[in-house]
């Protein structure tokens, strides 16, 4: 295994215990008035956090130490599946697929979810949720445009009227202008 | 005896009211078509139905989750049989003999045993849970709080040790769960505890935005990388289920016993749900069954093993979740999710205070077993149709019910954004091979083990070795450890046997 390739295997150990770090400092500045002979608030995540911070220790040093992966601890019942699996099928279980990768598809996903919930209050549920849909639904490769009109668009009415009249939650209606268009439908629904 | 026979008649009064009879055949519908549609796994749609039981009463908000959490353990097999394809993971190991039966032009049979395995296994489970519940729970009554810190402890090493790919990503991960429940005002000082001025964060984070987010979010992001490529659908032909004679079961009593007590087991145990059942009563039919040299090779008891065992572990994780409030999965951690929204705290009292709900619950569980097999049976063809449903239109209203679920608990956006940032971590945890779960039930048993903690030092004077020294926490603790070095010595002996060259 090349250097490059152990640290990336240890970065996530790096970043978890660099922030049980952090965190401890923090725990450790929390603000109460002691009482003798009392475990204080900070006992119990300060205990949690040096054990964070011991265990990353650990998998970063064997992580630099080891060559490969045959030196991880797995979960008991974990292996004994791994090895049923492998005993079945001489490597990947039947029926997988061949896993591909898009980050590119991820990040514009997880930036859209976060779009989405910049704007829900400002578009209001049923402008921000029924182009939420069809974006996502887009994104995902999926291009027959009515069909995408159709779920997005019935879809979010749907929930809508779900989640407004029948579990009475109150969904963001929005700004003005955009407000317009939830109160429509609201009043249009019966919803008060 | 007879009070627990006359208070589950009255449960079984109550799943058969109409409204709430209703509600019990959509979750037994729901739980089938997740089982069936890839790239939503049961705990998903269990997560993902949690936001409709807000406005409901109790009884029928946990009827519906039971309900899904049953069939959601018997529909995947059908996939894996005719099309090669499993829903879930837990139904992998019905390839091997199940698809093997399909292909020698036994596919009606191979899904009759799997309708008498999930019927077999479920009912027998149920009964066992009937009949242990009550008893522990009284047992439990007389716990004080070292041995309940025992008991969290001993149940998250085994979260720990069993349900990790590897111990040390599973620690972590327990720990990170463990330290998201500290955050908020402290109860004993009325500390802020990691709240960074935001006051949202005073109240501490719900679980049920850790869960949906991480559980929900994450597999979705993950699905979206892959590009939402699930395997196309082969085309239906004859879908037919033969069920077998009662001749022929017979001939398979101990297979159908091994694979029972084996889910039973599995799943008392916190972290091994149906998926270890299933591959674990699969492995020990390959070694202690009649025909174990044919095991693979397309034989009914490939099938009954994992089957039953899948079920039956149903019956075995509700009962720690209803007798000590601890849950087993993600699954009961999601029910126990909806106890606690309706005010309900699940535990040893609950017999007590709400036996009506318990037994409800209890009932669901038969009447949900039976209606899902007939609903098998007959509407079968129908149901596996849905794997021709485009998956990414499935994501898309998961990503939305995941939002509404983290907006309606508190009404508020910044819950959202808690969730979108446990979706992140989710999809991370996924990626890096650290496993949920124990995060998961860090986050929920947390505020438990911290408050028997600190309320056994205060008591006895932060003796921490009192949890050594009685009766029942001793033990337990004792089995926690050895749970938990039990991994690093198993991993020692196989690197031993290893030859060095």
């Amino acid at each position: 295994m090349t250097g490059g390739a152990r640290f990336i295997r240890a970065l996530p150990y790096v970043v978890a215990g660099a922030a049980a770090g952090y965190l401890y400092y923090v725990a450790s500045n929390f603000q109460f008035h002691e009482r003798p002979g009392t475990l204080g608030p900070d006992f119990w995540p300060e205990a949690i956090l040096v054990l964070m911070i011991v265990t990353c220790l650990y998998k970063i040093v064997s992580g630099l130490v080891a060559r490969n992966d045959a030196a991880e601890i797995g979960g008991v019942l974990e292996e004994i599946v791994e090895e049923s699996v492998e005993e079945h099928t001489a490597g990947s279980p039947p029926g997988t697929p061949v896993v591909e990768s898009h980050p590119y598809l991820l990040i514009a996903g997880m930036a859209l979810t976060a779009g989405y919930v910049i704007f829900i209050q400002k578009l209001g549920f049923f402008i921000a949720t029924a182009l939420y849909l069809a974006l996502f639904i887009v994104l995902g490769g999926y291009r027959r445009w009515g069909v995408v009109a159709a779920v997005s668009v019935a879809g979010t009415l749907l929930l809508l009227f779900f989640f407004m009249k029948v579990v009475y939650v109150s969904l963001p209606i929005g700004q003005e202008p955009f407000s317009a268009v939830t109160l429509f439908l609201m009043q249009v629904m019966g919803i008060r | 005896m007879g009070s627990t026979l006359h208070n589950l008649l009255i449960g079984f009064g109550h799943v058969f009211e109409p409204l709430n009879l209703l509600v019990l055949l959509v979750g037994i519908v729901l739980g089938l078509l997740v089982a069936v549609l890839p790239g939503l796994t049961l705990v998903m749609g269990v997560v993902l139905a949690l936001p409709f039981t807000y406005g409901m009463h109790v009884i029928p908000a946990i009827i519906l989750l039971t309900a899904m959490y049953v069939s959601g353990t018997y529909a995947g097999a059908w996939t894996s049989i005719l099309f090669r394809v499993p829903g879930e993971p837990m139904d992998v190991p019905l390839l091997w003999d199940g698809y093997t039966m399909a292909r020698k032009g036994e596919a009606a049979n191979a899904l009759g045993w799997t309708l008498m395995s999930a019927l077999g296994g479920g009912l027998v489970a149920a009964v066992v849970m009937v009949l242990l519940a009550q008893p522990i729970a009284r047992i439990a009554l007389t716990f004080s709080t070292p041995e309940y810190f025992a008991i969290l402890f001993f149940g998250l090493a085994s979260v720990v040790s069993l349900g990790g790919a590897t111990l040390v990503n599973a620690l972590i991960s327990l720990f990170a769960g463990l330290l998201i429940a500290t955050v908020g005002v402290d109860d004993t000082y009325g500390t802020h505890r990691f709240t960074f001025n935001v006051p949202l964060l005073s109240d501490g984070i719900d679980y049920l935005v850790v869960m949906v987010g991480a559980y929900g979010l994450g597999e979705v992001f993950l699905r979206l990388e892959q590009g939402f490529k699930s395997a196309p659908l082969q085309a239906i032909g004859q879908i037919k289920t033969r069920l077998p004679r009662l001749r022929e079961m017979l001939a398979f009593k101990g297979t159908f016993f091994r694979g029972t007590l084996t889910g039973i087991i599995v799943g008392l145990v916190p972290g091994a749900g149906a998926t270890v059942a299933s591959f674990l009563s699969y492995g020990i039919e390959s070694q202690y069954g009649k025909r174990r040299q044919e095991m693979g090779s397309g034989i009914p008891e490939g099938i009954i093993a994992p089957q039953t065992a899948a079920t039956s572990s149903v019956g075995g994780a509700i009962i720690p979740l209803v007798t000590l409030g601890i849950p087993g999965s993600g699954a009961t951690a999601i029910i126990l999710g909806a106890f606690l929204l309706h005010g309900l705290q699940p535990g040893p009292q609950v017999f007590a205070t709400s036996s009506n709900i318990v037994y409800a619950m209890f009932a669901s569980v038969f009447v949900g077993i039976i209606v899902m097999c007939v609903i098998g049976y007959f509407a079968i063809k129908v149901l596996v149709r849905v794997l021709d449903f485009p998956e990414v239109i499935v994501s898309a209203y998961v990503v939305m019910m995941c939002i509404l679920g983290a907006f309606a608990a508190r009404h508020n956006v910044i819950d959202v954004w808690l969730m979108v940032i446990f979706g992140v971590f989710g999809y991370l945890f996924e990626r890096f091979k650290f496993p949920i779960t124990p995060l998961v039930l860090g986050v929920i048993l947390g505020p438990l083990a911290e408050s028997s903690f600190m309320t056994t030092m205060i008591s006895h004077d932060n003796d921490w070795t009192v949890f050594f020294t009685r009766p029942v926490s001793g033990p337990l603790m004792v089995v926690a450890i050895i749970t938990l070095v039990y991994p690093v010595l198993r991993h020692m002996r196989h690197k031993s046997k290893i030859p060095k060259h």
